[in-house]
């Protein structure tokens, strides 16, 4: 069985090689990884097996690989890359919170290669050294109950409305989402990533609302929790309105907040080769379209055209706003410490 | 010639056997936790330069840490108090019950250590929250007058863990009050004592080392605990284990978290020491007596 369907794929390859498709180079490349293993980080829960199905699973079809992914939030994800650095037990990594240009920093992770579709992927996308590559984006914004909120909110000003007082949530700094919110609350009141007080100033006056840690407390918060409006994501809307909860996304005026995720090859992984073919397959249009279509996250890809349906659904990257990640993330400990100190005390 | 030799074999056998027997426990003891808290130790105690105290220098200077290892310290003594204040008349009950319910009871009672501490804590959301259970009840009954939110908050993990603590310290009361004798509450009650005399001077003092060793349990079990002051107390409610989780994982100060860790360790092993100690001693003063 498993040798008669080699065999087929062999023959496939062969085929496409003699031929002059202009698709024919990507075919006879197609590598063999038949009885082989790759073990990738994954985000859990829902999005993991959507990931799964979305890129594993005919990446998996197309090699003979078997691929699994091992569910951990990102912070627990690099942890894991630095305690194994030199013995990786998982080969590639995904990321959701910048966790690649420390992993890069440390150098933890090493520079992609043979990944075919690089090239397609715009410079503010990736490494410039090539370590890391954004496959997918997601845009940052406002989450609010429709029923109880009539007017979409237009700005991160409005958190600090007082018709919202005690319905208003936010995720603790910990969370990326919980960071990006104290730089688009700072921008929202003339600051910025280097002037971050306006930021901490804002979030001080509703400090006494609902901080929750993770995303797996949003239904419950927008059910029994009593909250309408939060800062979040289009694909947790999305998620929220699958389970029936009568939830909107509303893009605010002071930009959406980008945030890439990311994948990676761990230096020494026993299987960079396979890493690396899997995130080329992360890069194919097709998988990006499964994507934003199951998940409404944004592809990175620019040669992946969406499906009329899906266009004013999921925002195109270059509408989303960029957040000077580098700065962020040379001053998150010390935000971190600070937001524990005058927020969460 | 056979015999002495087999005599000195067995000798031989009765000074090995011990260490023998002891053998497996203090390997997997050596290599799965005095290696790695020896680890944890070096790690808290250097850096980049080599041996340093700066990391306990910086938990010493700065009163947030403190204040979290208060808090840490407080939460174990109120889920202590309220097992012990729920435990210790239901061990009682179930130990003296006479009736063929009484094994199906106790195991009733473990039914919260039957579930994953995640799936707990999401029942506790249902009820925690503002529009949840628990905030209409208090409501509906007269205790509040607007909506309670208990989710998010130490009173929220207090009552988290002691549910799932509470099994804990009723199946080791319950052992020692089933190998309570009966018949020393009715001497004592022969002798003049009313049965509420005779339970305190008699039984409960008998049953004092079921009381240190569930205490302690329950005690250490709730400092240590993770999941459920992560997910029921959220951000606000910082104890010592999700300080310790926040600086390996969120922040990758390793040698700041182990330092804490460190910190814990040698305050619970201080406090259970003297927790022993006190209730033992006074034990055997009264027996002196």
């Amino acid at each position: 069985m498993g040798t008669s369907s080699f065999d087929r794929r062999q023959l496939l390859a062969a085929l496409a090689a003699s031929t002059t498709l202009p698709f024919a180079s990507g075919l006879a490349r197609a590598q063999s990884f038949t009885g082989r293993k790759l073990v990738s980080s994954g985000f859990g829960g829902s999005t993991m097996d959507i990931i799964q199905s979305a890129v594993f699973t005919p990446f998996d079809k197309a090699t003979g690989a078997a691929s699994t992914q091992v569910p951990m939030q990102s912070a627990a994800a690099l942890a894991r890359m630095k305690a194994e650095a030199g013995n990786p037990q998982i080969d590639l990594f995904q990321f959701s919170g910048g966790q690649e240009a420390f992993a890069k920093s440390e150098g933890l992770s090493q520079p992609l290669s043979g990944v075919s579709r690089l090239g397609q992927i715009p410079a503010g996308l990736k490494d410039p050294d090539g370590h890391w590559v954004t496959w997918a984006v997601i845009a940052e914004g406002i989450i609010y109950r429709k029923d109880k909120i009539p007017t979409p909110p237009t700005s991160y000003k409005d958190f600090l409305k007082p018709e919202y007082k005690g319905h208003i949530a936010f995720p603790a700094i910990t969370n990326g989402y919980g960071i990006d919110f104290l730089v688009m609350l700072a921008k929202a009141f003339g600051g910025s990533e280097d002037n971050i007080e306006p930021g901490f100033e804002a979030m001080k006056q509703i400090k006494g609302e609902t901080i929750f840690k993770a995303a797996s407390d949003l239904p419950t918060l927008f059910g029994q929790g009593d909250i309408w409006i939060m800062p979040y994501d289009t694909g947790n809307t999305f998620k929220l309105q699958q389970a029936g909860l009568p939830v909107a996304f509303a893009t605010p005026k002071e930009g959406s907040p980008a945030v890439f995720i990311t994948a990676c090859v761990a230096k020494g992984a026993k299987n960079a080769d396979i890493a690396n073919a899997a995130i080329d397959a992360m890069l194919k249009p097709e998988a990006q379209v499964e994507i934003a279509r199951t998940m409404r996250w944004t592809a990175s890809n620019p040669e992946t055209k969406l499906p009329a349906d899906l266009t004013g659904e999921v925002p195109s990257v270059d509408k989303l706003a960029q957040l000077d990640r580098d700065k962020i993330n040379a001053k998150r400990a010390s935000w971190i410490e600070r937001w524990n100190r005058e927020i969460a005390r | 010639m056979t015999k002495p030799e087999t005599k000195g074999g067995g000798a031989r056998w009765a000074l090995f056997a011990p260490a023998l027997l002891f053998a497996p426990c203090a390997f997997v003891y050596a290599v799965f936790f005095i290696w790695p808290q020896a680890s944890l130790l070096a790690i808290s105690a250097t850096d980049a330069a080599g041996l340093t105290l700066a990391h306990y220098q910086r938990f010493a200077g700065d009163s947030y840490y403190w204040e979290i290892l208060g808090r840490t310290l407080g939460l174990g003594a109120a889920v202590t108090a309220i097992t012990l204040v729920l435990g210790v008349p239901t061990a009682y009950l179930l130990a003296r019950v006479q009736s063929r319910w009484a094994g199906f009871l106790l195991l009733l009672t473990t039914f919260p250590l039957l579930v994953s501490a995640v799936v707990r804590s999401f029942g506790w959301m249902v009820l925690f929250f503002r529009d949840g259970l628990l905030s209409h009840g208090l409501m509906a009954l007269g205790f509040a007058d607007k909506p309670v939110q208990t989710m998010y908050t130490m009173a929220g993990v207090i009552i988290a863990l002691a549910q799932v603590l509470l099994p804990l310290m009723i199946l080791t009361l319950h052992g020692v009050f089933k190998s309570i004798d009966r018949d020393l509450e009715y001497a004592a009650m022969s002798l003049g004592a009313r049965p509420i005399v005779a339970l305190g001077l008699v039984t409960l003092r008998l049953a004092s080392g079921g009381i240190v060793a569930g205490s302690l349990l329950v005690f250490s079990l709730a400092i240590s605990a993770f999941a459920t002051p992560s997910l029921v107390g959220g951000a606000r409610a910082n104890v010592m284990a999700t300080a310790i989780y926040e600086q390996a994982i969120e922040l990758l100060d390793w040698p700041f978290a182990a330092a804490l860790a460190t910190i814990l360790l040698v305050t619970v092993l201080a406090l259970s020491l003297a927790y022993g100690a006190l209730l033992e001693g006074r034990g055997e003063r009264e027996a002196a007596r």
